[in-house]
Formats: C-alpha cells, sequence, structure tokens
C-alpha cells in the first residue's frame, strides 16, 4: 500500500492549482458576471490542459481524476466537475462543453432542481439499471432561485424514446462515480472551512487569548479533523477501487455526515463573522448544502450501503 | 402528525384568557413579517404594530404599577411572546423590555419620566449597542470609548464618544442605542464600562449595513466625536456591566420563544407532506424525536419563566433554554437539508430560509459557548483555573 502522493500526482495537481490560481477563487466566485453562471473560460482551459482527460489517461486515472475534483470544488471553480472528469468518461461517452446535470429520480418521477440545470445542454439520467444520455434544450428548462452557490433549475422533461440509452448496468456507473464525485467535491470545499475556522481559531483574541487555546474548541476541532481525514481516505479508496457500489455509498454517507457537522462547527467557531456575505466561510458552507441534496441524501446513501452489503431488502 | 402536545400547564384562567385575546389581536396582523425582517419593509409595519400593542399597555404589562405599567406576572409577556413568534409576527423590542425594566432599577426620575412614556406607548424603539468587532463573546474588552469633556462649548457634564458597534440588529429603523462604552482605563474589563442612550440621529454617528447570509441585515455603527450629555448615562459612570447584567436577567423568559420551535417543526412536517417524504419511517423516525425536543424545550422555558416569576436568580435555566432551544431550531431547520430532497434548496421557501437563518441563533444572544461555561461556573462551581 502506498499512501503517498507520487511525483505525477503532485505536478498534475501543482499544475491545476496555478491554473485554478487564475480561473477559479474566492474573487472569482464572487464577480457579478461570474456568480451564478457557468464558468465557460474555466471549463475551456481545463479542457486544453488535459484535465478533462485524467480518468483515461495512461498517465493518470480515475483516482488522480478524483483529486482533481477535489481541487476544483475547493477553489470554487463554477464548472461540473463531476460528470466532465468522472461520469462521462467512465461510461465510455466522448466528451461534452458546457455544463452537463445529473439525475437519478425515483420512477416515475422528474428530477427535482438541479445544478446548473438552465444552461445544461446534456443530463444523464441514471434509472434502475440503465442510464440515459440526452440532450437539454436550456430555453425549456425552469431556474429556480438558489442561495446555495450554484445556480439550480429544474430541466425540462425528458420524454421516452429522447437520447440515447445505454447498456445495462450503466446507472450503477452512474450513482458510483457520482457519489465519489460529489464526495470528493464535498471533501475540497470542506478542507477550505476548515482551514480558515483553524486559521481564525489562532488569530482571534478572546478573554485575553486565542480563540484556540480553549481546550472545548481544541477537541471539537480534533474531531473535525477525524472526520475529514475519513471521509478522504474512504473517498480516495473507492476511487482506486473504480466507485463500486459498496464503497461510493459508504464514502458519500460519512461524507454527508462529516458536511454537517463540519457546517455547525465551523459557523459556530467562527461567530458572527462567519454570518457576514463580506467573509468567505459561507462561500463553502453554502455550496456544501446543496450537495446534501443529491442522490438523494444521507438517506440513500445509507440505503444503497446496506442494499450493497446485505442485499435489496434493506432498501 | 398533530400539533397538540400542550404545555400549557399552570397557567392560571386569566392568562389564558389573556392568551385568547392575544390570538384575537394577531389576526389583523397575519403577514407581518417582524420576527426575521425578511423584508426590509416590515420595519414600518413592526413600528405600527408596537404603537398597537402600546396603546393596549402591552409593551408595560409587568411594569410597576408607579412606572405606569399593568403590574402583571411576567407569565403575561411570555404569553405574548410566545404567540407573535409563533404567527412570526414580531420579538420582543428591546425597548420596553431590556432598556425599561433597566431605567426602572438604575435611571434617575428624569430619566423615567423622559422616556418611559414613550416606551410604554411604542412610540419610540431602541436597539443594543454591545458587540464590537473585537468583542463578542467577551463584552468586557468593549473599545467604544466614551471620554468626559472637561472644558469647551459643550463640557463639563458631556461625553465625546468613539468607537464601533457591529452586529448590531435594528440598527437601521430604531432611534436609540443603548451603547456600552469604556470609560475607565483601557484596562479595566468589566469595572470600566458604562451604559449611555444616544439617538442615532445625533451628529457623528453612522449606520451602515453589515449583509447577512439568510438575506437579513446586521449594522456596524461608528461613532466620531459623538457628544452625549452625562445625564443621558445609565446608571454610575463605570458601573455599566451591572447595569447591562440585571437588564438582561429580567428579559430571559421572552428572548427565546419555545412556540417559535414549535411553528418551525409545524412547517418542516407540512413540507415533508408536500414533498412526499412523510411516508418514509426515516423521516418519521427523525421528525418524531425532533417533536420530543420541542417538549422538552417548552418544558425548560416554563422552567425558566417560573424563576422569573419568583424572583430567584436566573441564569442557570435561562442558559439551559438558550442551548437547547437554539440548537433544536438549528436541527429542526436542518433536517429539511438532511432529507436530501433538492426542493429544499429552494431560495426563501420557509424551510430553505430557516437553515440560514437558525445559524444564528446558537451565536447571537450569548453564544453556546458562553452558555455552557455559565452552567459549569453558576451551577457547579467549576472554574477554569480548575
Amino acid at each position: 500500500m502506498d499512501f503517498e502522493r507520487s511525483d505525477t500526482q503532485r505536478a498534475l495537481l501543482d499544475a491545476l492549482d496555478t491554473l485554478l490560481g487564475r480561473y477559479a477563487g474566492t474573487g472569482r466566485s464572487r464577480e457579478p458576471a461570474a456568480r451564478g453562471a457557468y464558468d465557460h473560460a474555466l471549463e475551456s482551459e481545463l479542457r486544453t490542459a488535459g484535465f478533462l482527460d485524467l480518468f483515461g489517461d495512461d498517465g493518470a486515472g480515475p483516482l488522480e481524476a478524483t483529486l482533481a475534483v477535489e481541487r476544483i470544488s475547493a477553489a470554487l471553480g463554477a464548472v461540473t466537475p463531476v460528470p466532465h472528469l468522472l461520469v462521462l468518461p467512465a461510461l465510455g461517452l466522448p466528451a461534452h462543453t458546457g455544463p452537463v446535470a445529473l439525475a437519478a429520480p425515483p420512477a416515475g418521477e422528474e428530477p427535482g432542481p438541479v445544478r446548473y440545470g438552465a444552461e445544461a445542454g446534456l443530463i444523464l439520467l441514471a434509472g434502475a439499471d440503465r442510464c440515459v444520455a440526452a440532450p437539454l434544450d436550456p430555453g425549456q428548462a425552469e431556474p429556480v432561485p438558489s442561495a446555495y452557490g450554484f445556480p439550480l433549475a429544474r430541466v425540462a422533461p425528458v420524454a421516452s424514446g429522447q437520447g440515447a440509452e445505454l447498456p445495462p448496468g450503466t446507472a450503477a456507473t452512474v450513482r458510483g462515480w457520482w457519489r465519489v464525485g460529489a464526495s470528493a467535491e464535498a471533501l475540497g470545499m470542506m478542507r477550505q472551512a476548515f482551514d480558515l475556522t483553524v486559521r481564525y481559531a489562532k488569530d482571534r483574541t478572546v478573554f485575553g487569548r486565542a480563540l484556540g487555546s480553549f481546550q472545548a474548541l481544541q477537541h471539537r476541532l480534533a474531531e473535525l479533523s477525524v472526520l475529514l481525514e475519513g471521509a478522504r481516505w474512504l473517498v480516495y479508496e473507492a476511487a482506486f477501487l473504480g466507485a463500486p457500489a459498496e464503497a461510493s455509498a459508504v464514502a458519500a454517507a460519512h461524507t454527508t455526515a462529516a458536511l454537517r457537522r463540519l457546517t455547525r462547527e465551523t459557523h459556530q467557531i467562527m461567530g458572527a463573522v462567519g454570518l457576514t456575505r463580506e467573509h468567505d466561510l459561507h462561500l463553502w458552507t453554502l455550496r456544501l448544502q446543496a450537495l446534501r441534496a443529491e442522490l438523494g441524501g444521507m438517506r440513500a446513501h445509507r440505503r444503497a450501503a446496506s442494499a450493497a452489503r446485505w442485499g435489496a431488502a434493506a432498501a | 402528525m398533530a400539533d397538540t402536545v400542550g404545555t400549557d400547564v399552570g397557567f392560571t384562567a386569566e392568562e389564558e384568557a389573556f392568551r385568547g385575546e392575544v390570538l384575537s389581536f394577531l389576526t389583523g396582523y397575519q403577514g407581518l413579517d417582524g420576527y426575521f425582517h425578511r423584508r426590509e419593509s416590515s420595519a414600518e409595519g413592526v413600528r405600527k404594530l408596537y404603537r398597537a400593542l402600546g396603546e393596549r399597555g402591552w409593551l408595560s404589562l409587568s411594569w410597576p404599577r408607579e412606572f405606569g405599567g399593568m403590574g402583571r406576572s411576567p407569565a403575561y409577556e411570555f404569553i405574548l411572546w410566545d404567540e407573535m413568534a409563533y404567527a412570526r409576527v414580531a420579538r420582543p423590542p428591546m425597548g420596553p423590555g431590556l432598556v425599561a425594566k433597566a431605567l426602572m432599577a438604575h435611571g434617575t426620575p428624569e430619566q423615567c419620566a423622559r422616556f418611559l412614556p414613550d416606551l410604554r406607548l411604542g412610540r419610540t424603539n431602541f436597539c443594543l449597542g454591545y458587540s464590537e468587532p473585537d468583542a463578542g463573546s467577551d463584552l468586557a474588552a468593549v473599545r467604544t470609548r466614551a471620554t468626559p469633556l472637561a472644558d469647551g462649548p459643550d463640557g463639563p457634564g458631556w461625553y465625546e464618544v468613539d468607537g464601533a458597534k457591529c452586529w448590531t440588529s435594528n440598527a437601521h429603523w430604531a432611534d436609540h442605542i443603548w451603547l456600552l462604552c469604556r470609560t475607565g482605563a483601557a484596562d479595566s474589563r468589566s469595572r470600566g464600562l458604562s451604559v449611555l442612550i444616544v439617538p442615532l440621529d445625533r451628529p457623528g454617528v453612522t449606520v451602515s449595513p453589515i449583509p447577512t447570509h439568510d438575506g437579513g441585515r446586521l449594522n456596524e455603527v461608528r461613532f466620531e466625536g459623538v457628544r452625549v450629555p452625562a445625564a443621558d448615562r445609565v446608571g454610575a459612570e463605570n458601573d455599566g456591566w451591572r447595569v447591562v447584567a440585571s437588564a438582561l436577567a429580567v428579559e430571559r423568559h421572552v428572548q427565546f420563544p419555545p412556540k417559535r420551535l414549535r411553528r418551525d417543526l409545524r412547517d418542516l412536517v407540512a413540507w415533508t407532506g408536500r414533498t412526499g417524504l412523510d411516508g418514509d419511517p426515516v423521516v418519521r423516525r427523525r421528525l418524531s424525536g425532533l417533536a420530543v425536543r420541542v417538549a422538552e424545550v417548552e418544558a425548560l422555558a416554563l422552567a425558566l419563566l417560573g424563576e422569573i416569576i419568583s424572583g430567584r436568580p436566573s441564569a442557570v435555566p435561562a442558559a439551559h433554554h438558550k442551548l437547547a432551544g437554539t440548537l433544536l431550531t438549528q436541527d429542526i431547520a436542518r433536517a429539511a437539508m438532511e432529507f436530501g430532497n433538492s426542493e429544499a434548496l429552494i431560495k426563501d421557501s420557509d424551510v430553505e430560509f430557516m437553515w440560514r437563518q437558525a445559524i444564528l441563533e446558537t451565536i447571537g444572544g450569548g453564544t453556546s459557548e458562553v452558555m455552557r461555561g455559565l452552567v459549569a461556573r453558576q451551577a457547579f462551581g467549576l472554574d477554569s483555573r480548575g
């Protein structure tokens, strides 16, 4: 077992960080033009530099693609990295320009609001067994107001027979990589919110001492770091194994639980300043909430984990 | 799930009759959004509501009769603001509550005569100027300075105030600020603070918005060379800590009304019905757990009210209630998001707004950490020095 980053991974992530330094970050996410809109320039840069091809790359692979999703999300990149870097290549589908929507609604139901739904030209709909890849007409989408960083919209219903029905088993591929990808996104954002909070605990003085010198807070930060580390390795493991049902569901269930606690604790420790729009904390914590709704959230992740391990009766 | 478990046991028939009056009064104010102030325009509606309450004597329910009050039990105030919270119509105003009660205890007869009638009638509104950028939980670190003027056209008998308050609720529409400021040496901590009443339209006072991510507005209030007569100081110079502490003690029973939680839960349950989540046993189990905790918080609120009515020290029961109540506010608000349905993300729906709003609850009005420390010290005599 080797838990060190390889030289290739380090070089790759350094290059990605440089790119994200120019095409993502807190400043860019706050710019009115970028706010609420898909960042085509970032997507184009990622494509040109080869980051959208990591999944099938000889020198890299799904784990490297997952690490890249984590970084893009940490930098608040306004793109859809999960379908672009993980789901499309895992399905063997060609690259797509512009946002891609993912949905896995219960049988007979329309998907709820999805990220970048108003701009997406392609949707991957995971059914019980097969996945449908269908073109979307952005003009038909119904945007809904969002307070959670990502623009949301209800996409137009996909009529039966519309789009390409992919082979049996592809729905599980979508769900597995979507769980890994959304968890990697959460990891990246959780880490940023956590680091911000640790810095604040060191810098902020209350009652004549550093906030972080209070043992009650030290313990809470330490516990958060355990959750984060657990989430990190579960996500990497699931990616390394190729997003099998159980590992990806366990990673997503744990990450979603960690996310809940991290949101509460970072805001609590940061106090009033963290409630303000001028402070950066909410850029991550609000976006994190949107991830909780993906794929049916915690309830569905847990059910998927138990179904994978003990059979479908648990669902 | 029915909304029926009552904890109103213990109120007298007269008090229950008063609740009936409150409920019928509220029918005229449905739709007023003064609990959360989600719309800037609600300030005017709230001002009118306070005046209507003032005309009925409902802003001075527990004031002693000699100050023009109704001399009733604090239970009446509790019932009034609990029902207001359930209807989401308004929160208790600081002026006739905390400020007026502090004036009665610490103010001069002249100050009482000047402020109490308008406070009683809901004609004047106060905000609290406590927190500062470097004095949130640690209020004794307040730096806003009131310097006595020795000479000049305004002195003696005047202060000059310089500094800044932040995260101040309602400063953009209140008339006065109840200002905690430093009159002692810079390191005098709680021994060198005083309370001044400052009109917000006084030259040198600037109020600017601090937008929060629930769409609401807190404020920064800056003071630059603001002249305040010493006659507007409440209590002795450097005795402000005692004034502030005692003012807090008499208002705890109305600050976190438990029926707000019952309403939050009702809205959440209704939403799970609309989204079809309510048939899921996992969801039902979560909802029933929350319902039990609502009952717990209602019990803690009544325990606190009992202590206040009896005149016993209420800091510990108030901390119990605030800790349990505000955490539950967040857990109810967060349940919808936990159920993993993206309908919970649609901005400004009831359940979505609650999520963003609830973050404030365990921070404002004394953080959970301050409350826990208070319980450990005051209830058990534990001390951080070991």
